[in-house]
């Protein structure tokens, strides 16, 4: 909780220096129009889901670098289905059970073969990016027209509210019950604090890296088809490359520690609002694009050095009190 | 408690106020004070970062001073459509007057710049997305940078011979024309295409077509490379095949190694693009559209840049003018 507060400081700052920073350059807060907050909102929705599958992962003390390259081949896989003229009701679940299959191939790797999750998904962002370039030949891949209600669901709204991010919370609810609020959640906890000790009091804690991974690459499908939805084109060399990167930066500044056991569904959320905030105020600053990189990750590298100076302090007021 | 809010709170502004004079003095095509109602703002949006786009950059500057214009510059790092998408939406939410973009996928983007153009006038440069609603096209076009090639070849082969083409792949839509501009004008020639030979954007396997070709055609008189990397792939295989100045060598925009060649007297020209008038010519258009001043926009809504034709009279003036623009930031 205190994470999550903390963040939502980080980022009221951010927004209020970024409006005044345009109120007084530009007399006009373009921030705070309706279609910037509900194109944010929207990339939020998307890069949230992505980043809540990394969170599960990483609690377990895994990672999974295969995230991208999934969100590629989900998409493409989708996109295919449709132009070979296979309805929606077989494209969608195929391309989640793509997604969730290689989340499972990815688990069993590391819990049956005990192969580091590291080296695992590495090659697998490998393999999966290659799958895609070789179903299309490299060529790109796109819905054409007459899917209106299919695109609905990346880049349409309910109200203001876009659809993306109405599922992000949808999915983020379901993950802080199980994650907070189960007595699963908690071995999943237990198992990533010290897996041998989880292991010894009882926990399948195979069985439970399994579910971990698989849940990952479950949500990653779901985010791999918004994204398909919303950007309506797939270059199979370079769609969705780099957002393992962003996932887990989403869920390290949210609290996940990648030592595991450590992890919060709320501050998960915050954290990957502030990296989008972060990416719309380079553009509508007009910061030189060069800076982008530089600015992204200055912000994270100082949320986690002043939550590791905070934690510190802590825990020397702690011994003291002894 | 208390020190870390105010640690987050220092940090987060610290941040936000350097990237906020970042804007002001890392970048000359930036906001330099604020846009007024009079003051129209335009952007230039690539398609990824590279030297093309460095000399397209000069020119916005250029026609920046002369059209009283502000111009935002932006690179997507990756090249992503993604990308591209993310930023023509910041763009038409900082209240943009007219976006100038190089579509990453432009067959599929058809809706995705439909729903741009309802906010803000489009101009797509360098690749063009003709089935949308963009305002015009500026940009090369293909078929007579083919012809401008195949005039080359003519030129550097008077007696005739046969030759050989190399490309990336031939599904693209450049690659095409390029190729048919070349064979329609060597038609009624005595020069003869024996083939043409893909490489899928390998540049190692683009070298070992042209080894693979002068063993195969030993008698091959002309080396033609349709994309910027097939020039340096061609000099290399001649070389590696001691073929080269024995073989009339004809490519594809300014890689060094085939200005490098011209001067040195084994390739016999370059056909390049004009990115400097993209950048020139996009915004001076955008101006215009912005002022809802459609004159200067043909009947076919494209605006074709011609290509010039660099050979041993003209590259070492060119080179210069490139380093220059290539070094203006």
């Amino acid at each position: 909780m205190r994470k999550a507060l903390g963040l939502s400081v980080i980022l009221a700052a951010l927004v209020a220096a970024i409006c005044v920073w345009q109120q007084t350059q530009e007399g006009r807060i373009a921030f705070l129009s309706s279609y910037n907050l509900r194109n944010q909102l929207t990339w939020v929705g998307l890069f949230g889901i992505l980043s809540l599958g990394q969170a599960l992962v990483i609690i377990t003390g895994g990672i999974d670098l295969s995230v991208g390259s999934v969100v590629a081949l989900v998409g493409i896989t989708c996109a295919m289905i449709l132009d070979a003229g296979a309805g929606v009701f077989i494209a969608v679940p195929v391309a989640l059970l793509v997604a969730t299959g290689i989340g499972a191939l990815n688990g069993t790797l590391i819990t049956k073969l005990r192969i580091q999750p590291f080296v695992v998904t590495l090659c697998g962002l490998f393999v999966v990016r290659g799958v895609s370039r070789l179903l299309t030949g490299d060529a790109s891949e796109g819905f054409g027209l007459g899917h209106e209600k299919l695109l609905w669901f990346g880049s349409g709204a309910v109200g203001i509210i876009p659809v993306p991010f109405i599922i992000l919370l949808l999915f983020s609810a379901v993950v802080a019950a199980f994650l907070h609020f189960s007595p699963v959640g908690r071995h999943l906890f237990a198992l990533g604090a010290n897996e041998e000790a989880a292991r010894f009091s009882g926990i399948r804690t195979g069985q439970l890296t399994l579910a971990a991974y698989m849940l990952c690459g479950l949500l990653t499908g779901i985010a791999g088809l918004l994204f398909a939805f919303k950007v309506q084109s797939m270059t199979p060399s370079d769609f969705g490359s780099f957002y393992e990167l962003y996932a887990i930066a989403g869920a390290v500044l949210g609290g996940c520690s990648l030592r595991g056991g450590t992890g919060n569904v709320l501050a998960v959320i915050i954290a990957v609002t502030l990296i989008v905030v972060i990416k719309n105020m380079v553009n509508l600053l007009a910061i030189a694009s060069q800076w982008e990189y530089i600015v992204i990750g200055s912000v994270i590298l100082s949320g986690v050095v002043i939550d590791e100076l905070f934690t510190r302090r802590q825990a020397r007021v702690a011994a003291g009190a002894h | 408690m208390k020190r870390f809010y105010l640690w987050a709170v220092a940090t987060s502004i610290a941040i936000a106020g350097c990237s906020g004079q970042v804007s002001e003095t890392g970048e000359t095509t930036g906001m330099h004070d604020s846009p007024g109602e009079d003051n129209v703002q335009v952007a230039f949006v690539t398609n990824n970062a590279s030297d093309f786009w460095k000399i397209a950059k000069a020119g916005t500057e250029k026609a920046q001073q002369d059209f009283d214009v502000e111009v935002l510059f932006r690179i997507p790092a990756n090249g992503t459509a993604q990308e591209q998408q993310q930023i023509l939406e910041d763009l038409v939410a900082r209240g943009v007057d007219g976006i100038a973009i190089s579509p990453n996928d432009p067959q599929n983007w058809t809706g995705v710049l439909n729903q741009f153009a309802a906010e803000v006038p489009i101009v797509t440069q360098d690749s063009d997305a003709p089935e949308s609603d963009r305002a015009c096209y500026i940009g090369t076009n293909n078929y007579d940078a083919g012809v401008a090639a195949g005039e080359l070849i003519k030129k550097s082969l008077p007696a005739g011979g046969k030759i050989m083409l190399f490309v990336g792949t031939l599904d693209a839509q450049n690659a095409q024309d390029r190729k048919k501009g070349i064979e329609d004008t060597l038609a009624d020639t005595n020069i003869e295409i024996v083939d043409t030979r893909t490489d899928d954007v390998d540049r190692s396997r683009a070298v070992a077509n042209v080894e693979d070709a002068i063993v195969t055609h030993p008698d091959l008189a002309g080396l033609v490379g349709l994309w910027s990397y097939n020039g340096p792939a061609i000099i290399q295989g001649a070389k590696s095949s001691n073929k080269l100045g024995e073989i009339a060598i004809i490519a594809f925009d300014e890689e060094d190694d085939v200005l490098q060649g011209i001067i040195d007297g084994h390739v016999a020209g370059t056909i390049v693009q004009q990115p400097y008038e993209f950048g020139y010519q996009s915004v001076k258009l955008l101006k215009e559209l912005a002022a809802g001043d459609t004159s200067n926009v043909p009947e076919s809504k494209q605006i074709f840049v011609p290509v010039k034709t660099i050979t041993a009279e003209t590259v070492e003036q060119f080179w210069a003018d490139l380093k220059k623009l290539r070094g203006a930031q």
